[in-house]
């Protein structure tokens, strides 16, 4: 099942606070909400999705005047970093099944993973089929 | 009844064991926590190291190009594979060799050049669909998913639920009602390529583990009758004894899992010092490292019983069931206890426990739930067999 939640607009109102720190997936989008990214904020990841989100649109400079940093900051993927406008989330403990099935899914759909994921150094284990698309495609 | 190892089986064991701890634990450092493959670089190096020490695939019958390893020592080697973060479901990541489903060595020589030997080659991979929406537990009245006999094909309607690796796989067992007036003999098993018109994945359905399972549907999908596996009608006679047989490594991972969870926490027992004194010293917390000992030995001296019988050609289906749940069910509570020694780092992911726990829960459903090995076991006592 992909992420049906509908996306978010990323720009500075919004709070760290308001972003979980737990464990899930989320999706990022260029600004005509073109899907640019499948990630996932698994077990090492420091700041859950809070820190995954923060890190792909945030700086270091916002992040120290809220007194938190990200392992991670500043090392965006080239078809993320100044590209990426709109995100949504899940929360899901088995974040790396979850991952794996919105992966599979794009795929499937468009017979590629996302630009992003592509250039990703983890790349995912061996994708399957489903051998149907998505509707409307 | 001799306990002692042969020196042939302690020099594998060691090896084994020395592999999961130089090899693939520290390479788990620096893969996600529920990580269930290799990156691939690795995974090669692997397997070439495992083909070069002569144990790739183990758990194949000589007679279709396995190294001959008897049960009683692949349930040994079972009991150390499992004991790394991924061990319980991806033993080693697979660089052992995966095993096929146990039907397919009952596949005809046409068969077994299409399906099974490319299987061992690892170039093609299989699935196995018995279960259904309908229930698992008793397949034999459960499958609704049909066959009906057109020329030389079969049609087949219907689906399957749980179905683990179908969306990754090039072709699966399946289990259909080819005959719905004849009960048990009326279910037939099919070799089916992924690729056939009508068959498709539903969704992936999320479990407790690492890895998803699917659901499947098949709509008017054409099988060729040659793709019959065994006979027409002779689904559950097929390989049983081969499934019971397997039934006893796969509990033996088990009792690794255990293992190596009860080893973590008498050395952290001995080193958190609580109140003034090691955890170590407390008698709540030694009685629980007893109960460990307790659950693990009688699960490993279970598996070896049934795996021992198995081997000199006696019945072992009831030790093999009572192997089942004694490993399955005495895990789920070694590793409960070990993290409850642990404290607050038993429940997170820096540690391999969080994923033993949900994983080994699963085992208490797979492979015939806890229930069904008591009525296979209950059967034997009351010297009854199954109705239909
Ligand atoms: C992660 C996962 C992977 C799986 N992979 C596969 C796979 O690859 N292929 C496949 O074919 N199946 C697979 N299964 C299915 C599994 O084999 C079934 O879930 C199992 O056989 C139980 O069937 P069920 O879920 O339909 O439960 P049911 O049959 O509905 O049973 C429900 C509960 O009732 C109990 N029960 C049933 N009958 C009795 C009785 N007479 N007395 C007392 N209690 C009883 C059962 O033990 C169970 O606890 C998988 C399941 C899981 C969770």
């Amino acid at each position: 099942m992909p992420l049906r939640k509908p996306w978010t607009v990323w720009d500075d109102s919004v709070s760290s606070k308001s972003i979980p720190g737990a464990m899930g997936v989320y999706e990022l989008a260029d600004e005509h909400q073109q899907l640019l990214y499948i990630g996932k904020a698994g077990g090492r990841s420091p700041f859950g999705i809070r820190g995954e989100l923060f890190r792909h649109f945030s700086t270091s400079e916002r992040l120290a005047a809220e007194n938190w940093t990200h392992p991670r900051m500043g090392e965006d993927l080239p078809a993320i970093a100044g590209r990426a406008r709109y995100f949504r989330y899940e929360v899901n403990h088995q974040y790396y099944s979850r991952w794996i099935e919105l992966l599979t899914r794009h795929n499937e759909d468009y017979g590629t993973l996302p630009p992003a994921n592509l250039q990703d150094p983890e790349q995912p284990p061996r994708l399957g089929r489903y051998h149907w698309k998505s509707e409307g495609l | 009844m001799d306990f002692q190892l042969s020196e042939e089986q302690q020099l594998i064991i060691q090896t084994v064991r020395r592999f999961i701890r130089d090899e693939i634990r520290p390479l788990e450092a620096d893969l996600d926590p529920d990580a269930y493959e290799l990156p691939e670089a690795e995974y090669e190096r692997l397997v070439a190291m495992t083909r070069e020490m002569g144990l790739y695939q183990m758990e194949v019958p000589v007679e279709f190009g396995g190294p001959g390893v008897d049960i009683v020592t692949r349930t040994l080697v079972a009991e150390e594979l499992s004991q790394h973060r991924a061990g319980l479901y991806d033993a080693a990541y697979g660089v052992f060799g995966d095993s096929p489903p146990a039907q397919l060595y009952a596949c005809t020589p046409a068969q077994r050049e299409k399906y099974l030997d490319p299987f061992l080659r690892g170039e093609r991979h299989a699935f196995f669909g018995l279960s259904e929406p309908s229930g698992g537990s008793d397949p034999a009245r459960a499958i609704q998913t049909r066959g009906v006999r057109d020329g030389d094909d079969w049609v087949i309607n219907g689906g399957k639920l749980w179905t683990s690796h179908a969306d990754t796989s090039d072709f699966g067992v399946l289990y259909v009602r080819t005959d719905p007036t004849k009960g048990r003999q009326g279910i037939t098993a099919f070799i089916v390529d992924t690729d056939t018109p009508g068959f498709q994945v539903a969704r992936l359905v999320q479990v407790l583990r690492a890895h998803y399972t699917t659901e499947l549907t098949f709509t008017d999908m054409r099988v060729p009758h040659e793709n019959i596996l065994g006979e027409e009608g002779g689904g559950f006679a097929l390989a049983n004894d081969q499934l019971a047989r397997n039934r006893i490594p796969y509990a033996a991972a088990c009792t690794g899992i255990a293992v190596w969870s009860n080893e973590l926490a008498v050395d952290w027992a001995k080193q958190r010092v609580t109140f003034g004194e090691p955890l170590a010293n407390r008698q709540a917390i030694q009685w629980m490292l007893v109960d460990n000992e307790i659950d693990i030995r009688s699960g490993r001296w279970a598996a070896l019983q049934a795996a021992d019988l198995s081997q000199r050609g006696e019945p072992f289906r009831f030790e093999s069931s009572m192997a089942k749940l004694l490993c399955t069910e005495g895990a789920g509570r070694v590793i409960d206890r070990c993290m409850q020694i642990f404290g607050g780092l038993g429940m997170s992911k820096d540690l391999p426990l969080e994923r033993f726990y949900r994983e080994v829960r699963i085992r208490r459903i797979g492979e015939g739930p806890s229930e069904v090995q008591r009525i296979v076991m209950a059967r034997d006592i009351l010297n009854v067999r199954s109705g239909s």
